[in-house]
């Protein structure tokens, strides 16, 4: 160690530039960072390569179509997506959403977010440097979770299956024993992170106390979501302001205490145990009946000069969909609330003064989406 | 709603006849007109959530306010985001909750179509900061003291298009796939 300074070397900082391939970026993502040695002085993250204008074609298609594009936002949790969509059109269609299909939304969205936390064990896992391991763990899981989402809607990821009003079609007759099967495997999938990362000493020596954010500075600059409740902000839509049937079952809100990259990692896991027992109680309340409204009409038509925002608990956080409605068939303007993208704003105050390769983790502790932070 | 969903002059009669009876006791308009007394501001039901209309110039010093008040501590940013109205020009609507009190409101200013600039809110919350670059590239809005006014989403030189406008012209081979599947041509996708 150099313990006096020598006077005739000058030294500058170096601009690095990670991404926008790169695949700790998880998607297409790119960030400039200014470094001293090995310390980060400033981070400048570059977004848009994903923009689609999402929005803007929602303007364009009419009210049964939106749900198509929804998916393509948020395409890890896309029920969580497609509900937000759907409650806006049904919120100003005054549609009653038979109770069938909101118990099996609930199902479908708890079970999205254990397909979408178990993509971030795999992915943060490689980005704290365990590669291989904890990424094929979480991808066999994943596997179970994603066939079961093909065999209801059709398709692995773009499911398109929520309508406003209800659902595309019933769920296949063995639905609840698949469910049930697909949590007996998801449980274990979840001990075993449990058992391979959260006591790891080479772990939390990398995570422990590294990208901390206070809740104030949480608050202030507008996270939600797993990465706000890490730091101790016990803000869960589904408790605050509960939609479906979340204020008929019981559930608890995991906090962190320091709001580091282990608490953003383990809130998470225990939310996948409290996802699991709020699909076991949906399971035990899910009866037979119609799975869309009985008076429907053929096009959908809402009135004129209505709005309403959306908010709901997608796995990243707070997915809202603020809807204007002019009348006719389709959404005068329709804004989507991208969790990722506000908690991405998150990045430079929790990066700053750590190391260059915690910076790295502390990008894959936010799990973000690229396609939902652009849209 | 009426059996096909297809009679908004039915709809609309009705809301002409509950509009002086509502009284918007319901919702926390009481509170939010004691926080703003010295405002010119004009509440709206909203479907969820109750509106608040603010006149431009006034809408930092009212977002502070309501930022701020005991009753009310709104310090949660939802959203921020705008609505181009054509001739009415854009509304910049912010949507805010207060995480101790549980409690919604919707911000909204209306600017005119030939003066879109409005004060920047990042100094009442951070959570502004992008938001507002997004608003103002895709609404053209100018965003007076924005610290890092950049585009956010579209290219570094875009700054003069402004996608999400109605008069923004929707792709052209769009327009065309949309001619030939026999969708009528909305308000928005003309040139």
């Amino acid at each position: 160690m150099v313990t006096e300074p020598v006077p005739e070397f000058e030294t500058q900082d170096l601009l690095i530039n990670v991404g926008p391939q790169h695949p700790s970026t998880h998607g297409v993502f790119r960030m400039v960072m200014e470094i001293d040695g090995e310390v980060v002085k400033d981070v400048i993250p570059h977004i848009g390569y994903l923009h689609r204008g999402a929005e803007k074609l929602c303007e364009n298609n009419d009210f049964r179509q939106g749900v198509g594009y929804m998916d393509r936002t948020e395409y890890l949790a896309a029920h969580n997506a497609e509900l937000s969509y759907v409650m806006a059109v049904e919120a100003l269609a005054e549609l009653e959403v038979p109770a069938r299909a909101q118990w099996i939304r609930m199902i479908l969205c708890e079970l999205n977010r254990l397909s979408s936390h178990f993509m971030f064990f795999g992915a943060f896992g490689v980005d704290v440097g365990v590669f291989g391991t904890p990424f094929v763990y979480a991808w066999r899981e994943r596997e179970t979770l994603i066939d079961l989402f093909e065999e209801i809607s059709g398709d692995r990821m773009m499911y398109a299956y929520f309508r406003a009003g209800g659902l595309a079609w019933e769920v296949p007759p063995n639905f609840k024993e698949r469910v049930r099967e697909v949590l007996k495997s998801s449980r274990q999938g979840v001990k075993d992170f449990d058992g391979l990362l959260t006591e790891n000493e080479i772990f939390i020596a990398r995570t422990k106390n590294v990208g901390i954010i206070s809740a104030e500075d949480a608050i202030e600059i507008g996270m939600s979501g797993p990465s706000l409740r890490a730091s101790g902000v016990p803000l869960d839509i589904r408790k605050t302001e509960p939609y479906l049937f979340y204020d008929q079952v019981e559930f608890d809100v995991p906090l962190g205490e320091n709001g580091d990259v282990f608490d953003r990692y383990y809130v998470r896991l225990q939310e996948m145990e409290q996802s699991m027992r709020i699909i076991e109680q949906c399971l035990d309340r899910l009866e037979d009946g119609p799975i869309m409204p009985e008076r429907m009409p053929r096009m959908l038509r809402l009135p004129e000069g209505q709005e309403v925002y959306i908010r709901t608990e997608a796995p990243r956080g707070e997915y809202g969909v603020y809807l204007v409605s002019k009348g006719g068939n389709k959404p005068w303007r329709l804004k989507v609330r991208s969790a990722c993208l506000s908690n991405l704003q998150a990045l430079k105050q929790m990066s700053v003064g750590q190391y260059v390769a915690d910076a790295i983790i502390i990008l894959g502790s936010i799990d973000i989406v690229l396609s939902e932070v652009d849209r | 709603m009426t059996t096909d969903g297809t009679t908004p002059g039915g709809d609309q009669a009705e809301a002409v006849e509950a509009a002086p009876i509502d009284t918007l006791e319901d919702t926390i308009w009481a509170a939010v007109n004691r926080a703003l007394t010295a405002l010119d501001v004009r509440p709206e039901r909203g479907a969820w959530d109750l509106i608040v209309h603010v006149p431009p110039a006034d809408v930092i010093r009212a977002l502070r306010k309501l930022k701020h008040d005991d009753e009310l501590q709104f310090n949660y940013l939802r959203s921020l985001t705008g609505v181009d109205n054509e001739a009415d020009g854009v509304d910049v609507v912010y949507h805010l909750y207060s995480i101790s009190k549980n409690l919604n409101l919707t911000v909204k200013a209306t600017l005119p179509p030939d003066d879109k600039v409005l004060e920047t809110a990042t100094t009442v919350w951070q959570a502004a900061n992008w938001l507002e670059r997004e608003t103002a590239e895709m609404f053209g809005v100018r965003f007076n003291g924005h610290p890092d006014p950049r585009t956010l989403l579209m290219p570094e030189d875009m700054t003069d298009v402004f996608p999400l406008l109605k008069s923004h012209p929707f792709a052209e081979i769009e327009l065309l796939q949309g001619e030939l599947l026999g969708h009528e041509r909305g308000a928005g996708d003309g040139e």
